[in-house]
């Protein structure tokens, strides 16, 4: 087996893939999360958010409180569309 | 180190052990809480006031050793487990030390456990006397085992049949 | 759509107690939580807690869950919604989007909202982090204590605080193994007297380690060995000084970070304050955040401990029920002693952290 440092787990981003990126020149968040999906998971990013932020700050060599943090945006959790779309029913029901 | 490994030195205890006039006299509690944390139901805990009262919650406790009647009613209180009783008149040869201990098996009475030190080191055989397990222990049971005097100041946890690690 | 005075996210320590106090102040409450049972942390909490009477001092974490978990339930003024999870807010209209037991969604309008979402694990990157058998300590305690399951044999705890020396503790009593505590820092960052706890049990705490790699069994696939190295004053790992542990479980516990994804949905100014456990909320001293109806309290205003999250709740819980005119004039009397309690718990050495970073967040 192939040792490897997992960042995120969900999208199972590699801290190797993210050290790639930041040596390209990709150093902000939102980038890295659109390039490799970091942070879009199930868990939306609660585990891998505040590892990328501290090795962000590493690379461009400044505070974490600096980097800007991507958007939340609702729904904070996966859901399934269908619990959204049956909505109105659900609560006409409930 | 306290601080290092969770283990007081010699310098660390000195202040706690009260001196041999007192442990001559019968049990006494010993307060093995050095550090200031927002805690205090050792104070509220004791009846005779032998535990002043805080004024402040960080305050470390400090027992009125006149005071103290070594009842045990403050072991099991305390979160920290950091409360003893040492009797160093139970016989000629032997103390009794009452301690909490949180693990099953318990011991019976009339038992003999390992006794460990402040490391969980095994220093020798103790024979258990007392096991207080009520309400008001709350499942923080407390156990009286009497164990050679020199390891009076020593002894700090039991084992209970033999090493399990 | 579903109408509430004040909603309270979250049902831990911080959220019972905000509900508890709205409540008394005579505002309709309704409290949300995703699990099934009231109590957030204190449920896996097996041992005594910390503080005075007032917080419920010497007294199991789950028995104090409990008591306030059953205050709730026989309180007129307040409505719960278990199996629910707040998964939305949504800035323009302030409704909130819940989904019930995974298949319904609710939407709540609320006058007012006191996020308590508590915080979740950090977690801790070296090689091999992902093998089975490497847990957090969060999901360790709600194996054993919830459900009664061991997570394996031989344990290496990574992480010196309270809840790495806690679980390291509960384990033991569980039967299992740990063979050893390491932390990072050069000293324990729990208390003194949880070290000790385990130190009598035989657990050695390493002060100065961190974990270099872990390494699964070939056939399994599963952990099989955590090498650990010594890091140096500038924490930088010392080649030479590795050391090894034949275990199946690594348990992680260094630290927690609020969990705040509501309130960077609602707009809600954040700060970045490492004492705090990373982004936090600014607010005043009612628990109030800069987006005026949605307060705040306990471990995602600042991860703090239960007693202070308690006195963060009942604080959030009396101002949002005063702003809505609830005040039968005990209010500033009950508010100013909730300000004191909370000063008292931090006025220590211990709570030096805390306030120090509180002091960043009102700068
Ligand atoms: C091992 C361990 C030992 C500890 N020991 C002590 C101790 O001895 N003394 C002490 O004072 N403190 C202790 N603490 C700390 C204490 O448990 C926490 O500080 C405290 O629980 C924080 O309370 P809270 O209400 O903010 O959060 P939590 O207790 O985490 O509760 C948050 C609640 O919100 C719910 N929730 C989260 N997001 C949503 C959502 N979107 N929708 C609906 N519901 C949601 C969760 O399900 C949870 O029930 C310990 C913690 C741990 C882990
Ligand atoms: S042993 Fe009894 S008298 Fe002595 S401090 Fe404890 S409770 Fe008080
Ligand atoms: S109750 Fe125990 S931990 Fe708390 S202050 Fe007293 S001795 Fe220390």
């Amino acid at each position: 087996m192939k040792s490897k440092t997992v960042i995120c787990r969900c999208e199972d981003v590699t801290l190797e893939e993210i050290e790639e990126l930041m040596e390209k020149g990709y150093t902000s968040m939102d980038e890295i999360k659109r390039i490799t999906r970091c942070g879009m998971g199930q868990c939306q990013g609660r585990t891998c958010r505040t590892l990328l932020l501290a090795e962000l700050a590493k690379a461009v060599k400044t505070h974490p409180a600096e980097i800007k943090i991507t958007t939340f945006r609702p729904p904070a959790k996966n859901i399934k569309m269908s619990v959204i779309l049956g909505g109105i029913d659900n609560e006409q029901n409930g | 180190m306290l601080a290092t490994n969770g283990i007081p030195t010699a310098e660390e205890l000195a202040p706690r052990i009260p001196p041999a006039e007192r442990l001559k006299k019968g049990p006494v509690a010993i307060i093995e809480c050095f550090q200031k944390i927002p805690c205090n139901p050792c104070s509220t805990a004791c009846k005779t006031g032998a535990i002043e009262k805080f004024e402040d919650i960080n305050d470390l406790p400090s027992v009125d050793l006149e005071k103290c009647t070594g009842c045990g009613l403050c072991i099991s209180k305390c979160p920290g487990l950091a409360i003893f009783v040492v009797d160093e008149t139970y016989s000629e040869m032997e103390a009794a030390v009452s301690l909490p201990f949180e693990f099953l098996p318990l011991p019976a009475e009339g038992e003999e456990v390992d006794v460990l030190d402040r490391s969980g080191k095994t220093v020798g055989r103790g024979k258990v006397i007392r096991v207080r397990n009520g309400k008001y222990e709350d499942r923080t049971p407390v156990v009286t085992v009497a164990v050679p005097k020199e390891l009076s100041m020593v002894v700090r946890n039991i084992r209970v049949g033999g090493d399990r690690r | 759509m579903k109408h509430a005075e004040i909603a309270v996210i979250g049902g831990g320590p911080a959220g019972l107690m905000a509900a508890l106090a709205a409540a008394e102040m005579g505002a309709k409450v309704t409290l949300v939580d995703r699990n099934s049972r009231l109590g957030g942390q204190l449920v896996k909490q097996t041992h005594k807690f910390f503080g005075s009477e007032k917080e419920y001092a010497s007294i199991r974490g789950i028995d104090i869950g409990r008591i306030l978990a059953t205050e709730v339930h026989k309180n007129p003024n307040i409505e719960t919604m278990l199996n629910s999870t707040v998964v939305a807010y949504y800035p323009d209209d302030g409704v909130l989007g819940i989904e019930v037991e995974e298949k319904k969604w609710v939407k709540m309008k609320a006058e007012r909202i006191v996020v308590a979402t508590g915080a979740s694990e950090k977690y801790l990157l070296f090689e091999n982090n992902d093998l089975p058998g490497i847990y957090g300590a969060g999901a360790v305690q709600t194996l054993m204590n919830e459900h009664g399951v061991v997570p394996g044999k031989n344990v290496l705890m990574v992480g010196a605080g309270n809840i790495g020396l806690i679980v390291s503790y509960q384990l033991m009593q569980a039967g299992v193994n740990v063979k050893a505590i390491i932390d990072a820092a050069p000293s324990i960052g729990g208390y003194w007297v949880h070290a000790s706890k385990v130190a009598r049990l035989g657990v050695p705490i390493l002060t100065s380690y961190t974990v270099k790699a872990a390494y699964p069994n070939e056939m399994t696939g599963a952990l099989e060995r955590a090498v650990i190295w010594r890091v140096d004053d500038r924490w930088q790992p010392v080649p030479g000084t590795e050391k090894v542990f034949n275990v199946d479980v690594m348990c992680i516990a260094v630290g927690l970070s609020p969990l705040a994804e509501l309130l960077w949905q609602a707009g809600c100014k954040m700060m970045y304050v490492p004492e705090l456990g990373g982004h936090v909320p600014v607010r005043n001293d009612n628990m109030e955040t800069t987006v005026s109806g949605i307060y705040v309290a306990g471990d995602v205003a600042g991860v703090e401990e239960a007693s202070s999250a308690m006195m963060e709740g009942r604080l959030a819980g009396l101002s949002a029920a005063k702003s809505l005119g609830y005040d039968d004039g005990t209010y500033e009397e009950k508010k100013a002693e909730a300000l004191k309690e909370l000063e008292n718990l931090r006025s220590g050495p211990v709570g030096g952290k805390i306030r120090k970073g509180l002091a960043q967040l009102a700068s």
